[in-house]
């Protein structure tokens, strides 16, 4: 009973929390723009009055310097040739062009908009809220004295990296950009790759603080009306200062917030978000981050690459095996190996055995030890070498090599053939980029399951991540479909890749049926040229 | 209302199907000491003895669609009755539960890793096993497809690398054993891996659509036996007479395995193999008892009881027999006999008392 | 989900986790610490009723790193231990007075046990060797002329361990077929058997000059668990005719002009034995099959063509069936069934077999032998004509 009335107390004290955060907020909302220039002026100083880089700029237009206007813009942030040029220079000089006695009234945005202002870009505002989101947004306002509204005016350029080649996802043979942090280039880069009237881009803004403007990029024809529904939901539940990432939507919109691997996937790459859209995908693309979140995801998808579909299959296929095994290797190899050699010795053969042992012979370690601190060792190599600054690089690339291989084996730290092992290891856990964080995590399991039970114990922590793989679903998606649930058609992509000529459906799980399932015809092989009767040679 | 919230196709139950049957592989050693090289008859002859009875799970669950078994008993003999019957299964399952964990765990103690203690290897399977269950049935039928290929492989490879060591001589002369022992294998062997699907009662309930039942039943139960079968071939051409003194005669089997220099050392690989099929076997196993145990106290999910059981299932297997000598010669005198009524008798007799009373009744206003 | 869900949740997680703590490890052997053993010996010792056993051990020299010392150096890389003991199991625990560690016997090449010991019966001492759980069916059973501990010692030129040399020397038994490999499945099967003798291959120990050389010498038959009689190599051979285990050998004939020899490799063997009761009198058909090849001729007759190779073919049929009498004289002589005749019968006539097997020793010897042997050449090598001066010119 002490605990019902505890936990009552506990929810009223909460929620009044909740309510002195939103009157917070609500400050500087409902407000409508007075025609009052100075008032507002007035009132946008008195917000920025701690800031010195709003610059306000008053100004008279019109024939006879009848009308008095003001410029506001974030120094930095608006494009002030643009605004020199397209917005002074008409308002102050081009409006002598008129006569004097033309029947626009200038007081009204709507008449200055159509008829003096050159730039495209701009709308309307008559809260003081929305004003002071589209000047932080780097707009620039235009007031008018005697109007209720103001003009809220894009700028066109804004500073962004060039396209160029993503960091993370270098490919052989495909194009080499990569999206950057400006999201309308990133949709333009998106958009021509899809030239087509269903892609839909819609919008949302996000963040309390940092307003960020979000886009989930869906073809509408193709993709599952529930996904988007869903993930329209998710997105608008989130209620958070800022977002700086898309990592952090990924956190707040994920599936299985507690499970290793990831639900939802991202990319640098327009090439590979646009063949997801085509299947039945959505994307959503955050400003400030050339990463884009990709949802559904599937397990295979870690392994599939983009240029697998550049290359032809056999060569494909080969190299999307090597990647499975390459991933197996990575997790489960020092966990054999320390199982291996610590509970089941008679597995190995005769003449291994005695190897291994003589390059045990001067370590002081157990083996469970040794490979816990190289793999830890060699995660330290991995997470400092991002830091570095670049003429450092060098330097402990070299050291990391020499004292983790050579000196330590010489001086009898560790034996030869657990380096070999963590080494393999280590470049086995690059080929598979989108799992190395929940490899670097299953390693670790495995070891110690190894260390501890041997072989038994590795069988049952396959098993259970076996069983937790099987029940992910992201968003609505099996996560393991389509080895899974097993759905024949979709094996066509997952261990080999077939020839592209024979994969013509979408994929099952992602659609549902919604669409047309067939994206290609089936009957696509290519032929041999056959000669004509008609044809001299 | 069913506790079980999960669907599984009619394609599912074939894997699911298969795979528990492959799960006994094992447990063909026990009737070898009786049967000797005649083993594969007595497995062929179970099958076909089973094969009615087996058929006869899936046409009662068709006839009452969405229901399990604890239901099924009581729609059919009444409240009471219906209810002992369910105690009676109840009791079938948790001992049958008990003696497969043993067997797991005196598989890695005898040929494996034989310093480690018995109960690490109970407790850490069947906690493994209880997250299974707590999963649900869906995500155990989304694997079982997985688990029938890996059992698969492993006989088949194992069969295939063992060919230059076979000799087929080894099952001459045919019948010459006396017709007693032949009798008891046969009644071993559709008790133990064949008898055992009478689980399925329970898990049959969650069809999504019952039509194709019948005939996925039937080729899961082939694919089944036929893999016992090939582990019974096996056994008798490589290893001859002497399969009737091993612990486990699969094992030395794979030990003999010796081609090149590479493939020399496999018997890790039949471990795996067993171990996952055993794991699968036993998860159903928990699964069905407890969503039996929940169906019969009328709780809402079954989930709470999940752990409590599978400890009480430990303690169990850890304190039920002394030995393995103990173990086999339970199962294969006593096990039989209290099995043989739940197996044989009772769910046939539901069909027909069903098809009697012209069960279920349409206008009933119970909730399924 | 208050406080109280959270920690009870906690609890039983580290429950859980203790259990891995506390006993998981303790199947854990480095190592290091183990003793790999690759082969053991069984003698008798000089107290009766204990035995001695000897295992060789591998010793494991330190490598550090690249730059490690070449190989060992002078020093062996094994070593021989050897203890006492009432009982195999018995010895091989107190082998540890001497290692200090448990011997790991999974990688055990070989087991050899020394004549006494087998004169004696080896039923008492086999028993350990299936029944261990490291023990893997698949090693070899040998039986030592003299003693096994001596046999152990005797160092190989090309192999570093002597218990591997000698599972070479009978793994590759096929170039000579003079002997047959025997592991311990095979050997627990005969054992099984009601009348089938087991056998197991013969080591000798040449004293040559220093060293001591082992030599595979033919093999032992063994009744009830004792030996009771040797096979030399043509006998072994002939017994492999007839269980069709020939793989390839030499059989040297004269030629057909009785100037030289003609020698022959044996490529391919085929035998099929059929048994039959006939009047109360058990004969055994045996159809043997072989292709060889002409691998060398002493003489310079052309034995390329099909009058000569008549000839030679029917004389090394004749070797063959030489071969198979002389082991089935040498079996009657100790009346043991090496050739597993009995278990044919059995699989023939199982009822017949009922009676029968229970006077299996008086009826063993008058098994009559119905041989039928039909050799073929199938090639000659790189040669058509041996290199001499043409026939008919000198």
């Amino acid at each position: 009973m002490f605990g019902f009335i505890y936990k009552i107390t506990r929810y009223l004290s909460l929620k009044n929390k909740n309510m002195l955060q939103n009157t917070e907020s609500d400050k500087n909302n409902s407000e409508p723009i007075t025609p009052d220039l100075e008032k507002n002026l007035e009132v946008i100083k008195g917000i920025f009055r701690d800031s010195s880089d709003v610059t306000i700029h008053e100004f008279n237009f019109g024939h006879e310097r009848k009308f008095k206007g003001a410029l506001i813009f974030i120094d930095n942030l608006a494009n002030k040739e643009e605004i020199h040029k397209n917005i002074l220079q008409p308002l102050m000089y081009g409006v002598l062009l008129f006569r004097n006695n033309v029947d626009i009234d200038f007081t009204k945005i709507d008449s200055i908009r159509e008829n003096l202002i050159s730039m495209t870009d701009n709308s309307k505002v008559s809260m003081i809220s929305d004003l002071l989101d589209s000047l932080l947004a780097g707009s620039a306002i235009l007031l008018i004295d005697g109007s209720k509204e103001a003009l809220a005016i894009k700028p066109g350029k804004r500073e962004s990296r060039s396209i160029e080649e993503p960091g993370t996802e270098a490919v052989v043979r495909g194009p080499r950009e990569g999206f950057i942090e400006n999201v309308n280039v990133n949709i333009a880069l998106l958009r021509r790759k899809i030239k087509d009237t269903e892609l839909c881009v819609e919008k949302l803004v996000i963040g309390d603080k940092s307003k960020t403007d979000v886009y989930i990029v869906y073809i509408k024809s193709i993709a599952n009306p529930k996904l988007i529904e869903e993930i329209r939901k998710r997105l608008k539940r989130i209620k958070i200062e800022a977002i700086l990432e898309s990592g952090y939507i990924e956190q707040f919109i994920e599936d299985s917030p507690y499970s290793i691997f990831p639900t939802i996937s991202n990319s640098e790459k327009p090439d590979k978000v646009a063949a997801k859209i085509l299947e039945g995908r959505a994307a959503i693309m955050v400003d400030g981050t050339p990463f884009v979140l990709v949802v559904p995801m599937m397990f295979i998808e870690s392994f599939q690459s983009v240029e697998d579909y550049y290359a032809r299959p056999f060569f494909a296929s080969i190299i999307r095996v090597i990647r499975f095994l390459s991933y197996i290797i990575s997790t489960l190899g020092p966990a054999i190996y320390v199982a291996l050699t610590v509970f089941h010795q008679e597995l190995i053969p005769t003449q291994l055995l005695i190897s291994i042992a003589e390059g045990r012979e001067r370590v002081p370690f157990p083996a469970l030890l040794e490979a816990f601190l190289m793999l830890f060792a060699f995660d330290l190599l991995r997470e400092a070498g991002v830091r570095l600054p670049k003429p450092v690089g060098q330097t402990v690339g070299i050291v990391g090599a020499l004292v983790l291989g050579e000196a330590s084996v010489e001086a009898g730290l560790i034996s030869p053939i657990m380096v070999i092992v963590v080494s393999a290891t280590a470049i086995a856990s690059f080929a598979v980029p989108a799992q190395t964080d929940s490899g670097t995590i299953l390693r670790y399991i495995y070891l110690a399951l190894a260390g501890i039970a041997g072989g038994f114990g590795v069988i049952m922590g396959l098993l259970a991540t076996l069983l937790h793989l099987a029940s992910l679903r992201s968003f609505g998606t099996p996560y393991l479909w389509p080895v899974v649930p097993l759905d024949l058609s979709g094996l066509k992509d997952v261990f080999i890749r077939m020839p592209l000529w024979t994969m013509s459906k979408r994929p099952e799980a992602i659609t549902w049926d919604n669409c047309d399932s067939y994206s290609q015809s089936p009957d696509l092989m290519p032929s041999a040229y056959k000669k004509d009767d008609n044809d001299s040679k | 209302m069913s506790i079980e919230k999960g669907k599984i196709s009619c394609q599912q139950l074939l894997f699911l199907f298969a795979g528990f049957i492959e799960g006994s592989a094992l447990l063909i050693d026990f009737t070898v000491g009786i049967t000797e090289h005649q083993t594969w008859m007595v497995i062929l002859a179970g099958l076909i003895i089973s094969t009615p009875v087996i058929l006869s799970y899936a046409v009662l669950a068709k006839k009452f669609p969405g229901m399990n078994l604890v239901q099924i008993n009581d729609m059919v003999y009444g409240r009471f009755l219906g209810k002992i019957i369910s105690i009676y299964y109840i009791f079938f399952f948790s001992m049958t539960l008990s003696f497969n964990i043993r067997d797991v765990g005196e598989l890695y103690i005898t040929f494996l890793m034989q310093d480690t203690p018995f109960i690490f290897f109970l407790i850490v399977f069947t906690v493994t096993c209880a997250y299974a269950v707590i999963k649900g049935i869906e995500v155990l039928t989304r694997i079982s497809h997985l688990i029938l290929v890996i059992g698969l492989f492993a006989v088949i490879s194992t069969f295939i690398l063992l060919i230059d060591q076979m000799d087929f001589s080894n099952f001459l002369p045919f019948f010459e054993l006396p017709f007693i022992k032949i009798f008891q294998g046969i009644h071993i062997v559709s008790m133990i891996p064949f008898g055992e699907t009478v689980v399925f009662l329970m898990i049959m309930g969650c069809l999504n659509k019952s039509e194709h039942a019948v005939k996925n039943t039937f080729f899961g139960l082939l694919i089944g036996a036929a893999s016992l079968l090939i582990v019974a071939v096996r056994n008798t051409a490589v290893l001859g007479k002497t399969q009737t003194i091993w612990t486990s005669a699969s094992f030395q089997a794979i030990r003999l395995i010796n081609i090149g220099t590479v493939l020399t050392r496999m018997d890790f690989l039949i471990g795996i193999a067993l171990t996952i099929l055993m794991f699968f076997k036993c998860s159903i196993f928990l699964y069905v008892m407890v969503v039996a145990v929940s169906q019969l106290f009328g709780l809402k999910t079954y989930e709470p009881l999940v752990l409590p059981l599978a400890a009480i299932e430990v303690i169990i297997a850890a304190t039920v027999f002394q030995s393995p000598v103990d173990h086999a010669m339970i199962t294969q005198n006593a096990g039989i006999i209290y099995s043989a009524p739940l197996v044989f008798v009772i769910p046939p007799l539901s069909l027909l008392i069903a098809k009697i009373r012209g069960l279920p009744k349409l206008e009933r206003g119970k909730e399924t | 989900m208050g406080k109280k869900m959270n920690i009870s949740i906690i609890k039983s997680i580290l429950c859980f986790f203790l259990v891995f703590a506390l006993s998981g490890c303790l199947g854990a052997r480095e190592i290091n610490d183990l003793e790999i053993v690759i082969g053991m010996g069984v003698d008798k010792d000089e107290n009766a009723g204990n035995i001695l056993l000897t295992a060789q051990v591998v010793k494991e020299n330190a490598v550090g790193g690249a730059s490690g010392n070449g190989g060992g150096g002078d020093d062996e890389a094994y070593w021989n231990v050897s203890s006492k003991g009432e009982s195999i199991f018995d010895a091989v625990r107190q082998m540890t007075h001497k290692t200090g560690n448990r011997l790991f016997i999974s990688h055990n090449q070989a087991v050899i046990f020394g004549n006494d010991v087998a004169k004696e019966g080896l039923q008492e001492y086999i028993d350990f060797f299936l029944r261990a759980h490291e023990m893997r069916p698949a090693a070899l059973i040998l039986v030592a002329e003299d003693r096994a501990s001596d046999v152990l010692d005797a160092k190989p030129e090309t192999e570093k361990f002597p218990a591997m040399n000698i599972a070479k020397l009978v793994k590759t038994y096929g170039f000579t077929s003079h002997l047959y490999k025997v592991n311990m499945k095979d050997f627990a099967l005969w054992l099984m058997s009601d009348t089938t003798a087991p056998l197991a291959p013969l080591l000798t120990i040449i004293q040559n000059g220093e060293n001591k050389e082992i030599y595979v010498s033919g093999m032992a038959a063994f009744k009830n668990g004792k030996m009771v009689g040797k096979l030399n190599h043509d006998e072994s051979r002939g017994l492999l005719w007839v269980l069709g285990e020939v793989r390839s050998g030499v059989i040297i004939v004269p030629s057909p002009n009785e100037t030289g020899k003609a020698v022959l490799e044996i490529l391919k063997a085929k035998s099929k034995v059929t048994p039959e009761i006939k009047d109360g009198k058990i004969v055994m058909h045996i159809k043997i099959k072989e292709e060889s090849s002409l691998s060398e001729q002493s003489t310079t007759e052309n034995l390329a063509d099909d009058k000569a190779f008549e000839k030679i073919q029917k004389s090394s049929a004749e070797v063959i069936r030489q071969e198979i009498m002389a082991a089935f004289d040498k079996s009657r002589e100790f009346n043991a069934d090496i050739f597993g005749f009995g278990e044919m019968l059995h699989k023939k006539y199982s009822n017949e077999w009922k009676t029968l097997k229970d006077n299996w020793d008086e009826i063993y010897p008058t098994i009559e032998l119905n041989i039928d042997v039909e050799s073929k050449i199938i090639k000659t090598d790189l040669l058509k004509k041996p290199a001499a001066p043409k026939e008919g010119e000198k």
